[in-house]
Order: C-alpha cells, then structure tokens, then sequence
C-alpha cells in the first residue's frame, strides 16, 4: 500500500537525518570537520495523493459506516492497520447507557406532554443506536458490531424486544463487546443473553417429560447451527462445498443432532431478582441462568462422535455444545465469507474466503476464533483494496441503512442539543430496513441471493438485491431527496433537537465543478465515479449559480447513481 | 427482479427502438397478443405465504370423539378444548368430523358457504411417502427437511431436489406473460417484497405496498412543475448512463423499470372502483384489501392474469402456540372475508382462488406451550371456483402409533404440494403439456394428460 511506502521513506529520513546529527555533533571542530554535508532541514509532509485519498474512502467504507472528507484525508495519511489497532484499543461505545437515560428523563416526566409514555420506551434502543453509530469514536467496533448482529440476528419483530429498551440495547453492546474477542465468547454470551432466549425460545425451555409427552424446543439448537456458526453443509477451508462420492454437498446435520442439542438448551430462564425457571418477567442486563432441575440430564450426542457425558452442570453441557460447534472446520469459512460480504465485496474469491477462514482458525495469531485477526484479514487484504479494474465483479450494493448512515456521517450531522436523534421510522418505511428489525432470523436478505437475469447468469450472488425491489428502490431514493434536498434529516422526536447536515465546505469550493466533482468523486465512489456520470451532474449542475444549491444537487446526483449505490 | 429484460426483447422483435419503450408501447395503443392459456377471461391466484410454519393441527382439528381424544392426549397442553371447536358441517364419510379453531368464526362460514375448502396434510415430498423406506435408508425426501430456509423455498419453487431460485408461479409468469399488455407492469404483484414464487427466468414480481396506491412515485419525479422537469432530467441523465459494473447495471435497471412502472401503475389503480367492504386495519387485511383494489385495475392494467403474494410472519411458534394462534387466526380468518366480500362487490369472486401455504406444519407433540418444526400440514382455499364446504386429500388419523408419525407427531404428508399446485396451476390456465414444466416434479404424483383434478376443489 502506498501508505507503507510513505512511512518508510520517513523512517529512512529521519535515520538518516539523526545519523547526520550525530556525525556532526561529534565531529565538531576537529581537523577532518570540513566536508560534512549540510544537515537537510525536514521536509513538510506532502499532502495524499488523489489515489491515496481514494483508497483511504474505499477502506473508511469497508470498516466504518463513512468518514468526513477530513477524516479520510487524515486516514490517508495513516498506515491503515495502525489505525485498526487503534481502533481495537478505544473503549465500548455502549448502546445501552443512552437508552437508559432516555428511560430516566421519561420516567422523570420529561415526555409526558408529547407522547404517549410507552412510546419513549419504544423509541429509547433506536436512539441510542442512531445516536452512537452517527457519533461514536469507536467506529470500527460500531460497524462490525452490526455486520454481526446481521448474522447473529434478534430482532424487535417480538414484544418483549421491543417494549423494553434494555432487550436489544444490551444485546447490541454483548455484540460490541465482544467484536474484537474471540468468536466463542461470543457465541457463548449470545446464546446465553435474555434477548436471543426470548427470540428463539429457549429461554423458560423445560426438559423431556415424557409422561406429558412434552419434549425440548428445538428453535435454538437449530438456528446456532445453521445460522450462528457451521452451516447446513460441510465446507471447505475457502468457502467451497465438500461433496460426497456421487458430487452431493454434505450436510453438517440432521434432525438427530437437533434434537440433542435441544436437549442442551434447557433450564435457562432469566436472571435479576427473585429469580425462578417459568418466570416470564424479562431481565436483561444479565446472563440467562441454568435452573438444574429443569436442565435435561443424560448424555448428549453431539457433532463428529463427541458425547456430552452425563453429570454435567447445565452450564457446562452448553460450554461443551458451544465448542463442540466452535471447534467445527466449518465455522472459519462460515462466517468469514459473510464478514467480507458485509463489509467488502459479495463475490469474494475462494483465496481471501481461505485467507479470513485461516485467519479465523488461529493461523496467524495462534488462537482460534480471534476476532482481532478475523477482521484485519478482513480489511487488509489485497482484495479488499484491489482497484476496480481487477476484478471484474468486485463491490456490494450499500444496503439501505448504511447508507442512509453515511450520508448523516459524511456530511456532518449536527443538532443543537448535540444528540443525533432519530427513530428510523423513515427508513424503514422508505427502505424497508432497520437495524435489530429483521423479518426473521434470516435477516433481511440472505447471503446467497442471486438476482435472476444477468447476475445469476454470471454465478454471481447480490444480497443486498433481495430488499431491492420497485417499492423500496424508490423509497430509498426518496429518503436521499428528503434528506439531502428537503432538509429532513431525520425523523426526531420531541423534545429532541431536529438533525442537519452541514454542506458548507462542498459548496465553498462549488464555484469549480471540477473541483467539487473531484472531492465528492472521493469522499462517496473512492474515485469510481464513471465518467458519464460525473459529465451527466457537472452538465446539471454548471447550470446552476447558487453555490449551495449545486453543492447539494451535485451530492444528491451522485447519492441516487448507480456508482454510488453499487460500491466497488 | 424487474420485467426490463423482457420488455426489450419484445420491442426488439417488433423492430421497435428501446429507449422509451413504455410510453411508446402505451402511445401506440398495442393490443394485448393473443393470450397462450386454455381458459377465457379473468383469472388470478392470490398465494398467502404463513411464514415460519403453521401449527394448522390447531387450526383444523378432529372433532369425533374417538379422533379429538387421541388429539387431546398426543397435543397435551396445546389442545384446544373440545367444546371450543367451529364446526365444519359434513364429515368424510367413516364417522369422522373437524372443526376449526375458536377464532376463524369467519372461515367456518365461508366453508359452510362453499366458498371455502380445506386442503388437509399437505407437504413437500419427493415421492410418496413409504415408512419402511425412511427405515431402510432408501427414502428419497425433499433437501433441508424441517428447515425453515429450505421448506419455505419449496413451497415456494415446487422443486424438494434441488434449491433453486425460480418459484414455479415465476415459472407460469414466464409461460403465460403474453396473456398480459407489455407495459412494465409485471403479472406477478407482491405485497410482500421480492420472493421466489414469483421470480421466473425472465419475469420478476412488481412490488407494492398496502398504503396509498401502493407504488410510491420518484418525489416530484415529471409532476408537471419547474422542479419536477429538472428531477426528471437529473434521474434520466444519471439513468442513460451505460454501466459497465455487472451490479451497477443491475441497480440502474431497477431503478429505471421501477419509475416508469410506477406511473403505468398508479395511472390504473385510479380507475379501481371504491369499494363498500370494509377492511380490518391489520396488515393482511389492509394487504388483501390492496390486491383487491389492484383486480379492480385489472382492465387498465391490460391484465387477463395476476399472481398476488402475501406473506403474513410470525407463525414459528416454538412457543406460546395457543395464545399467538390466537391472536393471529382471527386476523386471517377476517382478511379472508373481507377479501371475499370485495372480490364480489366487483363481480370477480369466481375468477380469483385464494390459497394458503406455509413452510411446514408442526409437531403435534408439545415443548411445553409450543411446538416445533413438522411436515404436512392443513391448508385453505378461498373462491367463487371452489368446490368448497370440503376437506381435499387426507387427515391423518391421529395415533400413538400412527404410521405416518416421523417421530415427535410429525406426520408426513399424505398429499403433495405438486398435487395441490397443479390444481391451482391448471384452474389458471396452464396447459397440460406445460405443466410439468412448471412443477417439474409433479409426474410422481399426478399425470398431467388426465382428465381428472389432481384434487377437485377447483372446477375449471
């Protein structure tokens, strides 16, 4: 990377530059002095390159959910995993603080003149989650934190996610939390938080009775498998299918080993006080708790012959399950390949699906399930920052929430009372999607959606083309007119100050196109802006002698195009 | 995905110049081509999709004595009680007799009416179900068996061997298409967003939504102001751009087919008559009041079939089964009334069949107030064409031991959604030598040179 290259050559200069210090300072006067060289004065850092600057977006839109142009020109100057490590090193921004707060000034009587009291606490996980996303230091962890809870999915499609603000704002900071760890803690505190027990049921799961014909539901120990870590079918080490002797994908499971598993999840019911299996009063800011006596006893059955032996405690029978399924091939592959769909590229090659699946199996740190690793390979690889032209099929279509967020970030949203509040009510009407609000646990679209016609034609997947549709892509490029042209930035309710966005330094430098056409080129496509349509808005916007408005009519082109909803 | 493609593929052997084929096409006044089906007029299927699995052993249950006491005790604590139970008047012949759940008053009218039927243990299958195959190893049964992912596609592609991505009424779409005009608007109308049913190889659904008009127009996209001309030149320039990304091209064409479908659309939908019915305020009865309004289009649509979709979500009821059915039953149930009632307001209830689907049925056992995935399960069809006041295909007899019982009461299913479809399917107007083509699968359970239904609950 070009990066690298700069802070070499300063390393060297600057060697150079002390070992010219110190041979003159021991040289002082003494007969040999005279033909020192003259000790060269340090050069002022040249400012990035355009290539620089766009390689600098490209990455910004991969790790974060967008950067100013002053961050990305400050990013440009930095070695890029010295900046993820940075970022691994800042503190949580947790989701769950804000909410509680909003839940305080409301229980404190705050909103009584607005709305109906139910509603803040409603409102108070979306808050918080638009407000740390728009405005949190730790933007790395905030945009893998999401990228996770796309694939380890709860959702407020259940009331008692959506009627408690801690449900899902505890569950987002569980994701947050554990982001740059290891993928089995992880797992662990996922299967083990409140929210996912009440979104797959197997919270208050109570063990076989045969006498009342009653067996364990089998929700959980089906979806930790399919969705949450190996798989439906054996893969190999770059994402690919294993196939059987007559060319058929193996399948990592069946009912059999469900039904095990199932047998695993039993005897959780919710911490807090007067804590009791069956309580159906929700608590959420703590761990699930194992009530022995409604744990299944027994041995269990689980994958590749390992059996769970009897006499267990509750929580040991689902430590042994979660490794039991950590420990699995599949896993590296498995969720590697949807970390690089939701941060880089739908169609990763086979080679960086192995490179992040080894990355996952401890090639590189020692430790099998680092996250930390995971995602440098991730965000580092030679794919990731591959030029447009090198892969044909490169890029991902921006799916509605990133970004609607980007534009927020990019262009500086601001509001009196410095809290960035929205509900996202508009974009989820608009866009239809939302972040914790997914249909199902499938998410909003599934990994490998293909879009019939030329792309399925191509062997190619799109994901992002499944909420697409003639409803939703109109909606989507409402929301951007309303936002960007109309002023509606958000939908804030009261007492909440309104959202703006701030274009004042685009259309400073409006009164030449090219100029501004240059930096938005940046800030947005990362210099992939196609040349027709760069033409197309400079031939618009020329026309119009109110430098504000060209700025935004100029940024609302490029928004709506195709170069900027598909990013390369 | 958008009917774009097709669009230009048909222009261009017309020897017509693509670039403003809508408007040209509607200008020109083009007369719908002679319709390729075997039946006249007006005809729609309106596929409502129960997302996540059904406990429809809840939802029509045995009443007899001898059969609601083997219920009672397989179901324990998620029984429903006896006395409860909405009567289905006629039984099948040996003594039985079926009720429906508590909450679908409306349903049991339809039925009583003969404007309802139930479809009894319906499932996906690859061949007839043979439990000594299961045992022996050598049964051939449908990919991802219990999985919501797979079932849920094949109910939707009718193909249990294979995933595939085209839903077999993409696949009538592809067939039939010419049965409609060509003006971007597609046959096939999805309240529910983009799925497989309706995606063929070359015709996708158009997608709407149950508020307004249902297509919401590009803001001030041509609406006749200063501001209006100068969004539809910035949208058109930025659209002509030819893209040379795969993706990019793809989101262009969307982006495009949608805005010029959209004013094709809403141009129709304001000559729908108003209808007296009054509609629930939940979302499927505000969705099929929508379809309803979208039929009442259907002459300035150049429409002579439709596919509607509808997913309703929710139903995976791992747990509290009775209280949620409860709740949400009632909503289908009022939808499917509501919806009968509009559909004869505009003289159409003849020519729309209404049917019901689901990923799965459930286990008849419980976990404890819930249960979880099963196989077959029961469904309902809705229309003036219903042979209705019946139960098609099997209920199981429920037992301990039944033979049909997987493990867990799940019982397979003892009539194939191939079966079920190719009614359906046939009663649109497929062609017999086509209908293999779009159920591939349906030879190992109905020969489509027959002379009988499938089933019989649709007269054609």
């Amino acid at each position: 990377m070009f990066k690298r290259k700069l802070i070499e050559i300063r390393l060297k200069l600057a060697t150079l530059l002390a070992a010219a210090l110190l041979m003159s300072a021991c040289g002082g006067s003494s007969g040999d002095g005279g033909n020192q060289p003259p000790v060269q004065p340090p050069q002022p850092p040249t400012a990035p390159t355009t290539a620089e600057l766009n390689a600098a977006s490209r990455f910004a839109a991969q790790a974060t959910f967008g950067l100013s142009y002053a961050d990305i020109e400050s990013l440009a100057r930095q070695d890029l995993a010295t900046w993820i490590e940075r970022q691994f090193n800042l503190p949580v921004s947790d989701h769950l603080s804000i909410a509680l707060d909003i839940v305080r000034r409301r229980d404190a009587g705050e909103f009584d003149q607005f709305e109906e009291d139910i509603e803040y606490l409603i409102f108070a996980r979306r808050l918080a989650w638009w407000h740390r996303t728009i405005t949190a230091d730790d933007v790395l962890r905030q945009r893998i934190a999401f990228a996770l809870s796309e694939i380890l999915v709860v959702s407020d499609n259940v009331d008692d996610l959506i009627i408690y603000p801690a449900a899902l704002s505890d569950y987002y900071d569980t994701l947050l939390t554990h982001a740059f760890g290891n993928y089995r803690d992880l797992l662990r505190a996922v299967t083990l938080h409140p929210s996912m027990g009440i979104y797959l049921s197997h919270v208050n799961n109570r063990r076989s009775d045969s006498v009342n014909n009653i067996f364990p539901d089998e929700n959980y120990a089906r979806e930790v498998m399919q969705l949450f870590s190996i798989g439906l079918f054996e893969l190999n080490v770059d994402g690919s299918l294993k196939l059987d002797n007559s060319g058929e994908p193996i399948p990592t499971y069946s009912n059999v080993e469900i039904r095990e598993f199932a047998r695993i999840f039993t005897g959780l019911s919710f911490g807090g006080p007067n804590a009791f299996f069956g309580k159906q009063f929700p608590y959420f800011v703590e761990p699930m708790r194992m009530f022995e006596a409604e744990h299944e006893p027994g041995p269990k059955y689980l994958l590749n012959g390992t059996v769970v032996a009897a006499g267990q405690t509750g929580l040991q029978d689902i430590d042994s399950a979660i490794d039991n399924l950590f420990s699995h091939p599949n896993v590296g592959p498995f969720i590697g390949k949807q970390l690089i769909q939701r941060l880089v590229t739908s169609n990763p090659s086979p080679a960086y699906i192995e490179r992040v699946a080894r990355a996952f199996n401890g090639d590189t740190s020692g430790v099998r399930g680092d996250m930390q690793a995971v995602i440098r390979a991730v965000l580092l690889d030679p794919e990731a920052a591959a030029t447009p032209t090198s892969m044909a099929d490169f890029g991902k279509l921006r799916e509605p929430v990133v970004r609607y967020a980007s534009i927020l970030r990019q262009f500086g949203a601001n509001s009196d009372d410095d809290f960035i509040a929205n509900l996202g009510f508009y974009l989820q009407e608009l866009g239809k999607q939302h972040p914790l609000s997914a249909p199902s646990v499938f998410n909003f679209f599934l990994p490998a959606h293909s879009p019939s016609g030329e792309i399925a034609d191509a062997g190619l997947v799109a994901p992002e083309f499944q909420i697409t549709t003639s409803n939703s892509i109109v909606g989507v490029s409402n929301l951007i007119d309303f936002v960007v042209l109309g002023g509606f930035v958000t939908d804030a309710p009261q007492p909440f100050a309104p959202v703006s966005l701030d274009f004042q330094e685009y259309a400073d430098i409006a009164s030449n196109v090219a100029a501004l056409l240059d930096r938005l080129d940046i800030v947005l496509t990362a210099g992939t802006l196609d040349l027709s349509t760069r033409q197309a808005i400079e031939a618009i916007v020329t026309d119009l002698d109110d430098l504000n408005l060209r700025a935004r009519i100029a940024i609302y082109m490029i928004l709506l195009s195709s170069d900027y909803a598909v990013r390369q | 995905m958008m009917t774009r493609r097709r669009f230009l593929s048909h222009s261009c052997s017309l020897g017509i110049a693509s670039a403003t084929v809508t408007s040209t096409m509607l200008s020109l006044g083009m007369a719908r081509t002679a319709a390729a089906q075997s039946a006249p007029g007006y005809r729609a299927l309106v596929c409502v999709l129960l997302a996540g699995g059904n406990d429809s052993y809840n939802m029509l249950v045995p009443t007899d004595n001898d059969q609601f006491a083997e219920y009672n005790s397989i179901r324990a604590d998620l029984a429903l009680p006896q006395s409860e139970l909405l009567a289905l008047p006629g039984t099948t012949g040996n003594g039985r007799s079926y009720g429906l759940h508590p909450g679908m008053s409306e349903l049991q009218s339809l039925f009583a009416n003969g404007d309802a039927a139930m479809i009894a243990n319906v499932g996906t299958l690859l061949e007839a179900y043979d439990a000594q195959a299961v045992e022996n190893g050598t049964a051939k049964l449908p990919l991802g068996l219990f999985s919501h992912s797979d079932q849920i596609a094949q109910w939707q592609t009718a193909v249990p061997d294979g995933r595939v991505a085209q839903g077999w009424g993409g696949r009538i779409a592809d067939l039939m298409q010419s049965a409609n005009l060509q003006n971007g608007v597609s046959m096939n109308i999805s309240l529910s967003g983009s799925n497989v049913f309706q995606s063929g190889n070359e015709v996708g659904e158009y997608s709407i939504d149950a508020t307004g008009n249902g297509a919401p127009g590009l803001n001030a996209y041509a609406d006749g102001t200063e501001f209006g001309e100068f969004k539809k030149r910035m949208v058109d320039d930025l659209l002509a751009v030819q893209q040379q990304h795969i993706l990019r091209r793809e989101y262009s064409r969307r982006l495009r087919a949608a805005i010029d479908a959209q004013a094709v659309f809403v141009d129709a939908m304001q000559t729908s008559p108003t209808l007296n019915t009054d509609f629930s305020p939940g979302y499927f009865s505000q969705s099929m009041r929508q379809i309803a309004r979208v039929v009442g289009a259907r002459d300035a649509l150049g429409a002579t079939r439709q596919t509607f979709f509808v997913t309703v979500g929710g139903w995976d009821h791992h747990d509290d089964v009775l209280e949620n059915q409860a709740n949400m039953l009632p909503a289908i149930s009022k939808g499917l009334q509501e919806f009968r009632d509009a559909l004869v307001e505009l003289g159409v209830f003849d020519e729309v069949t209404t049917f019901t689907t689901s990923d799965f049925g459930r286990t008849l056992t419980s976990n404890g107030k819930g249960s979880d995935h099963g196989w077959g399960g029961h469904h309902i069809v809705m229309g003036g064409s219903v042979n209705g006041a019946s139960i098609y295909g099997d209920y199981p007899i429920l037992s301990a031991s039944s033979p049909l019982d997987t493990g867990r009461g799940v019982y397979a299913p003892t009539t194939s959604v191939d079966e079920y479809f190719a009614e359906l399917a046939r009663w649109f107007g497929v062609p017999p030598s086509e209908l293999d083509q779009v159920l591939p699968n349906v030879r190992n359970f109905y020969s489509p040179e027959s002379n009988q239904a499938p089933l019989g609950f649709l007269s054609v």
